[in-house]
């Protein structure tokens, strides 16, 4: 089963700072959003979202988990 | 919500009997649909999924006390319920009673048991009985998830191996009459319960599943059969047989009842 990872990034409360929680492996975005929410609930998010690390553009680092040396179409 | 909303006081001997199988059916398939899903939470086919079984197990278990609870409003309390019981007495769906042989059979008890129990509680908490609409609204919102992890799960199987396809077709069509059955019972009790305006009839129990949850059945070829009634327990409001004796020392707790601190 081909998996992909997502990034997980939530609030606590509205008006708050998104921040970048985890991330999940998941074959498809609709079981991804159910990975992240049972993986990442223990605390009473504000609001959850997932991003497919694919889609993430690394802005001034060559390295770390965000890197990418393919161009994102 | 109903505008007429009705209290244990406004219920007479049978009426209270008929809502104490209700609550009966809806708790005990929470407590044995947790202990079904956390055996799953190692063993399933991926870390994510697994830990999605335990948290899906950890709210169902939370729903089951939450719905025993209930029996407290009609003068009972729920801790020899939760503790006491013989399997005899358990009126969790029928489907449960075995634990799931494989992922496809977890993914059936997702896609079929969790999606009818959460039709039951939905129309349970939309009737007249107000405790119970007090209490369901934090349970609905959990089983959001629950029902887009069958759909994932079906659809995926579907998709897969043809293997995997007759797999999880054959596991859902092996739940769906008894299952179907226990959600949309259709005796005596239920009918007074639906007279009341406390749960929907039986028909539209069974309408309300095959609009939400049909499609994703049919996805897996799964066409939506006659409820099987034959055998009929009024007494639980299930077909004969009971939940193994190993599941329900778990769900009693035996191995620790000497450690009970409450």
């Amino acid at each position: 089963m081909k998996e992909s990872v997502y990034d997980v990034f939530a609030r606590k409360d509205r008006g708050d700072a998104l921040q970048h929680i985890g991330y999940i492996d998941a074959p498809d975005a609709e079981l991804a959003r159910v990975y992240a929410w049972n993986t990442y609930n223990e605390q009473n998010w504000f609001e959850m979202c997932i991003v497919p690390r694919a889609q993430i553009i690394a802005v001034n680092r060559t390295d770390g988990p965000f890197a990418r040396k393919e161009a994102v179409s | 919500m109903s505008a007429a909303e009705l209290t244990p006081a406004d219920l007479d001997d049978q009426g209270r009997a008929d809502l104490r199988r209700l609550i009966l059916t809806l708790a005990d398939t929470k407590r044995m649909l947790g202990i079904r899903y956390s055996d799953w939470l190692l063993g399933a086919p991926s870390i994510e999924a697994g830990i999605a079984a335990s948290g899906m197990a950890q709210d169902e278990w939370g729903h089951a006390r939450l719905l025993y609870a209930l029996l407290k409003d009609l003068g009972e309390d729920p801790m020899p319920v939760e503790h006491d019981r013989a399997p005899e007495a358990y009126a969790s769906c029928d489907a449960l009673d075995a634990e799931a042989g494989d992922w496809a059979d977890v993914v059936a008890f997702m896609a079929v048991v969790d999606a009818a129990l959460t039709v039951l509680l939905e129309g349970f908490a939309e009737g007249a009985y107000g405790p119970a609409g007090a209490r369901a609204g934090k349970m609905i919102a959990e089983e959001g998830f629950h029902r887009d992890m069958a759909a994932a799960w079906t659809r995926r199987l579907a998709a897969g191996s043809a293997e995997a396809r007759a797999r999880v077709a054959a596991a859902c069509a092996a739940v769906l009459p008894r299952t179907l059955a226990w959600m949309a019972a259709d005796d005596a009790a239920a009918t007074r319960l639906a007279d009341a305006g406390i749960l929907p009839s039986a028909d539209a129990l069974l309408g309300r599943f095959a609009e939400l949850h049909g499609p994703v059945l049919a996805a897996a070829g799964v066409d939506l059969p006659t409820p099987d009634r034959s055998d009929w327990d009024a007494e639980r409001g299930r077909g004969p047989g009971h939940p193994g004796l190993e599941a329900v020392e778990r769900a009693r707790g035996d191995l620790n009842r000497e450690l009970f601190v409450e």
